[in-house]
């Protein structure tokens, strides 16, 4: 593997995000994006001028609207200034930190403000997931993103008590960050001791799947500023958080690979393994202090984790029970609440990174984790199983 | 005591020491008197000395003042106060008099009280009367063709169980719960009514089990659709923000090229094809141009099933719209995923499951394609996959 | 040490068509990748290619996230595969930085649009428009074209016998690029005889609707030579926005134009772009664009329009000699047509359209209604 030089560091110097809420009826698209725009700007204590080029990104059809970023021009600021509008699915925030690694990292933009955001309650979101597939087939057959296959595979792997308490638990501890995160959209108060109650009552949606372990549908949109060493050497508002790498795995629309009688391997696993193996990582779970991961339903989140940190057996079952992804356990994971409290699609992968930063830079307030964050890892999720994953750094040291 | 527009004489002069703004009444040092007659009246002595107001209800007589304000009844003094009466009009027409400096009282009374308002007045809110009142609210044009009956079990203090039944345009509704329910919701009456008014959010509500749904969750959710919105007595009127309702529509032809072609192209003569990768062999079902593992072009087609197993399945109770026609399918249903006779094992095949055989639906399960009448080479062809028993 | 300049090493287009309703875009790109492959003999993976941006549009493909449609076809299972939801030409642009960055030193870009799969293309620009004002008021990009050319005719003193010979040129030109839409030659009688669809743009002053597909191959500098002996240099790209609403813009003021083409001047060290080019490849929806967007990169002085089209500049400055969009190409990937007509003009590969010995090219293209967004790419040979 040819080793992975960058044209020059990249810091990121400011993050902002809007309140997040299913319904956001006091704003328009481009009242909503100013928002986000106005939050990163004050973060950075910088303005407009001080910016080059804007990165901007969401999904088309959920909102109906073609080519956004024209009618966005007022509330991205990007008047007279350089701007790419790039996507990909779910993954699309990061995609966009990404792309603006690259572009700061190439020399030709000092300093770039990324944008993601989403306005579902503008759209019909299952609706627009479900377009995604293929019109003259597969459009017949999906429901959005709700599927239990990963429940039921795991099922059957591990036994359906053990499986069924562990993704609960996911689920729990996931509503206990987001109660300590004042800008998670679904707070809901549960605790331990209903985990058994809401094994029952929760609604089921698909198979094991329940309404309780699904996603959120919310509003809202992230933006964060990313400049270059030479820069951060003169100083900024805030302590810089540094890119050290990210990588991207896709895959085509065909699920029928999925499943059949034998797996292929997931992005996940694969984007992991690349990623890790550049960067000298062996040990995944020793090396990181956080993880903010595109957990879309609590079952995804259980399974993904031992993709992601290329554990193997029951490993990752282990630690949920142990509760070693909890804010004090050994790889605090989505102290943010993750997906499963908010959910702007556009936006929701470009808050994975964000949080991350967060935590590293000390600023995550009430789920700040208590051991200091010196590296931390990101993933987005989209497409048809897509993986963006980033790692971000508190010193420039690698 | 008496009421008119809402409040009473003791409330106005009750509210005065909080009203009062001492930072307006440097220097002021005044006694007013006030005498109301008629029902709800009476007489009340305002002392304002150092910045400070001093309120008291009088027996007799008011005793020395700067000035003094009498009216002939509480409705014309609480109608002058709220601004609802004219203060001219009341004095001309005699049904008010001052004793002393009108002008001095007309300035200085403004400037050193806020303004009184009628207080918000706190109905309460029960989920028996919400219910008891749900037949105002019914819309019997979205209820049209709708028969359904659902109940509450309402726990906890104000509690109660309620069926209520939509049939023929009419929504009915008595106590106790039918055995006959499509749905029964179980929650605590002030979740109800937490939900009704606003206060709870009621997708949290049923996520976090607030509420217990037995019976078809679809029918569950519709409930809402048949009704207007409930209105909170109590709460605060809220800028009215408007939303603009479009569907955006565009016409579509799409293409299926030479390799989808064929699959339709087969399906009309009731055979699955599938295409081959040249290089790893894997059965592509549809059919892709290329293997994407492979990065090559597929030119062989092979014919699979039609029967097969089932490998894994999506048993869906909640079903989403669907985005181009707005419908939903009913629930429950399945979309299973079939390895078909003759496919490599990479590579399965997805279809909807007949529903008379979702109770016997399970991983291995055989299954065989149930065909339309006339196949036209389109995905209404295949009507579901059954099991063979 | 992450590379210094990037080159494009290879085009493939698909051929314009008005209506290709028996083929999927699926179909279409897999022709222009293995065109590509055939010309570069690149393959996917470790040493191979491992990023790709991709270009289409969620409306004209009536998919949500598009480029899923195409990540297989395109070779991107377990890659990076991104799409430029802007305009073709940024991902050009993007990709640059890309390569620049040390991220990754080779890029696919492959970009489709299928015009005919929709109803009706203004039906689709409508949606460009706020919800509220511009939707409702029936605006799309060709009547926001309209206004627009009112106001530039008036300033430029552009003629109607000049669009028409504008059309004119361009069809003769395409007549030569054997992937243009519309080949046929056209009198100036006719053009100016073609109904009115939106005053005082006439059927024939606009682009016919049009289905394609490009693909090009970009490599760092010290990879290029393993694809080609006939690197193309991207010497400089920017582009620029203006604002949305326009009661808050001069339509004829090429404010965007001007400020991308400084800022891609700047970048390529080019003093003077109208010295320095050999070929101008500029994305012209509507004839009125061409001496517009040509004023706005500098090659004519400001409102003087008219008088660049009567001296002879589009042929001094040898313009879209592939018939440019004028000819026919889809909105979303009309900069990639433009960008490959340049490339091949700088390798010597433009058959009938040659220009001896070209050095140095511009390829241009806007998006948004009216010339809100506008990128310039300069390469060199």
């Amino acid at each position: 593997m040819k080793k992975h030089e960058k044209n020059r560091n990249v810091a990121i110097i400011g993050i902002g995000q809007t309140t997040l809420s299913s319904h956001k009826e006091d704003q328009n698209q481009v009242e909503m994006v100013a928002e986000a725009v106005r939050n990163v700007l004050a973060d950075a204590n910088m303005t407009l001028d001080d910016i080059d080029c804007i990165v901007h990104g969401n999904m088309e059809l959920f909102e109906m609207q073609f080519q956004p970023d024209m009618w966005h021009a007022l509330g991205c600021g990007s008047y007279g200034k350089e701007e790419y509008r790039i996507t990909t699915g779910g993954t699309v925030g990061a995609t966009l930190v990404c792309a603006s690694d690259s572009l700061v990292a190439s020399g030709q933009y000092d300093t770039v403000l990324c944008l993601g955001f989403e306005k579902l309650q503008e759209g019909n979101t299952t609706g627009g997931i479900t377009n995604m597939a293929d019109p003259l087939w597969f459009r017949n057959l999906q429901t959005g993103a709700l599927t239990s296959t990963t429940a039921t595979e795991m099922i059957k792997e591990f036994g359906k008590d053990r499986v069924l308490r562990a993704a609960m638990k996911y689920r729990i501890m996931m509503d206990k960050h987001a109660m300590l995160n004042e800008r998670a959209h679904r707070r809901l108060g549960l605790e331990y001791d209903q985990l058994e109650t809401l094994m029952e009552t929760s609604p089921q949606l698909v198979g094991e799947l329940r309404l309780i372990h699904m996603c959120s549908q919310s509003d809202g949109a992230c933006a964060m500023i990313l400049t270059h060493e030479d820069r951060v050497k003169k100083g900024t508002a805030k302590p810089p958080v540094w890119i050290r790498d990210h990588e991207t795995s896709h895959r085509g629309e065909n699920m029928s690979n999925l499943y059949g009688a034998q797996k292929p391997k997931s992005t996940h696993r694969d984007c992991a393994e690349r990623l890790f193996k550049r960067n000298g990582i062996t040990n995944p779970l020793e090396y990181f202090d956080v993880f903010e991961m595109y957990d879309p339903s609590a079952y995804w989140g259980l399974d993904w984790l031992r993709e992601f940190l290329l554990l193997k057996d029951d490993a990752v079952l282990k630690l949920m029970e142990a509760g070693e992804f909890d804010l004090d356990g050994k790889l605090p994971v989505n102290p943010s609440g993750g997906v499963i409290a908010s959910n702007p699609i556009g936006a929701t992968a470009m808050l994975r990174p964000a949080e991350a930063a967060l935590q590293i830079r000390g600023d995550a307030g009430g789920h700040q984790i208590k051991k200091e964050v010196r590296h931390a890892l990101a993933s987005g999720f989209g497409g048809t199983l897509w993986t963006v994953m980033l790692m971000l750094e508190k010193e420039l040291n690698w | 005591m008496a009421e008119f527009f809402g409040t009473t004489v003791a409330d106005i002069f009750n509210t005065m020491p909080k009203r009062f703004k001492p930072e307006a009444s440097k220097g002021v040092d005044v006694v007013i008197g006030y005498d109301c007659g008629g029902e709800g009246g009476g007489k009340w002595k305002l002392t304002v000395k150092d910045q400070v107001a001093k309120v008291e209800t009088v027996e007799g007589d008011l005793g020395p003042c700067t000035a003094t304000i009498i009216a002939s009844d509480a409705e014309t003094f609480i109608g002058v106060t709220l601004q609802k009466i004219g203060a001219i009009d009341a004095l001309s027409q005699g049904k008010m008099k001052v004793v002393g400096d009108t002008r001095m009282l007309m300035t200085l009374l403004p400037q050193i009280f806020v303004q009184y308002t009628v207080p918000e007045k706190k109905t309460e809110v029960t989920a028996r009367g919400i219910l008891s009142a749900i037949g105002e609210r019914f819309r019997p044009d979205k209820a049209a063709g709708v028969t359904l009956k659902y109940g509450y079990d309402l726990t906890g203090e104000g509690g109660g169980q309620f069926t209520i039944t939509i049939a023929d345009g009419t929504c009915t509704l008595k106590e106790g719960l039918d055995s006959d329910l499509a749905v029964k919701m179980t929650m605590e009456a002030v979740t109800y009514v937490g939900m009704m008014t606003g206060t709870i959010d009621g997708a949290a509500a049923f996520t976090s089990g607030k509420v217990r749904i037995d019976g078809d969750m679809m029918a569950a959710a519709a409930t809402g659709k048949y009704f207007d919105k409930y209105v909170d007595p109590n709460a605060e009127e809220a800028e009215e923000l408007l939303s603009l309702k479009v569907v955006t529509s565009i016409n579509q032809r799409f293409a299926t090229g030479p390799v989808m072609g064929k699959w339709f192209a087969g399906l009309r003569e009731k055979k699955f094809l599938a295409s081959v990768c040249p290089l790893c062999k894997r059965t592509l079902i549809l059919p892709q141009e290329i293997c994407q593992f492979c990065h090559v072009r597929t030119k062989e087609y092979v014919e699979l099933g039609p029967e097969g197993y089932v490998t894994n399945f999506d048993l869906v109770y909640f079903a989403s719209p669907d985005p181009l026609s707005g419908e939903v399918r009913d629930t429950p249903y399945a979309c299973a995923w079939i390895m078909l006779e003759g496919a490599t094992p990479e590579e399965g095949f997805a279809f909807e499951i007949k529903r008379e055989d979702l109770p016997k639906l399970k991983i291995g399960s055989r299954v065989r394609p149930v065909w339309a009448e006339k196949p036209s080479g389109s995905f209404r062809d295949i009507l579901h996959f059954e099991i063979i028993d | 040490m992450a590379t210094k300049r990037v080159a494009i090493c290879a085009v493939a287009q698909h051929k314009n068509e008005p209506d290709l309703w028996y083929r999927r875009f699926q179909n279409m790109l897999l022709d222009v990748l293995e065109d590509l492959q055939e010309k570069t003999g690149f393959t996917y993976g470790e040493n191979g290619v491992e990023m790709i941006v991709s270009t289409s549009d969620d409306f004209f493909d009536a998919r949500t996230i598009s480029n899923n449609g195409v990540t297989d076809v395109i070779g991107g299972q377990y890659l990076a595969e991104e799409k430029m939801a802007q305009e073709g030409l940024n991902a050009i642009g993007y990709a640059n930085s890309i390569i620049l960055s040390g991220h990754k030193d080779l890029v696919l870009i492959m970009g489709h649009c299928k015009e005919s799969q929709g109803e009706s293309r203004n039906m689709i620009t409508n949606c460009g428009f706020d919800p509220f004002y511009g939707r409702a008021t029936g605006l799309d990009y060709l009547n926001a074209a309209g206004l627009q050319a009112q106001a530039y005719m008036r300033k430029s003193s552009l003629t109607d016998d000049q669009l028409a010979e504008i059309v004119v040129r361009s069809r003769q030109w395409a007549a030569k690029n054997p992937y243009a839409n519309a080949r046929e030659a056209v009198p100036a009688g006719k053009v100016k005889a073609s109904p009115m669809l939106c005053d005082p743009i006439r059927q024939l002053h606009a682009y016919p609707v049009s289905d394609g597909a490009v693909g090009l191959l970009l490599a760092s500098e010290e990879r290029a030579k393993e694809f080609t002996d006939k690197p193309v240099w991207i010497t400089g790209f920017a582009n620029c926005m203006d604002t949305f609403f326009f009661g808050d813009r001069d339509l004829t003021s090429n404010f965007a134009l001007k400020k991308a083409t400084a800022n891609a001047c700047r970048r390529a060290g080019i003093q003077d772009l109208k010295k320095a080019a050999d070929v101008v490849e500029v994305m012209d929806c509507y004839a009125y664009q061409q001496p517009m967007w040509m004023e706005g990169l500098g090659f004519c002085g400001d409102g003087e329009g008219g008088r660049f089209v009567a001296e002879g500049g589009p042929g001094k400055y040898r313009v879209n000699l592939s018939g440019g969009t004028l000819a026919g190409n889809p909105l979303i990937i009309s900069g990639l047509y433009r960008a490959a007509e340049a490339t091949l003009q700088l390798q010597g590969g433009a058959g009938d359209r040659q220009v001896p010995d070209a050095k140095c090219a511009v390829a241009h293209s806007t998006n948004g209604p009216a010339g809100q967004f506008h990128s310039v790419l300069i390469l060199e040979a």
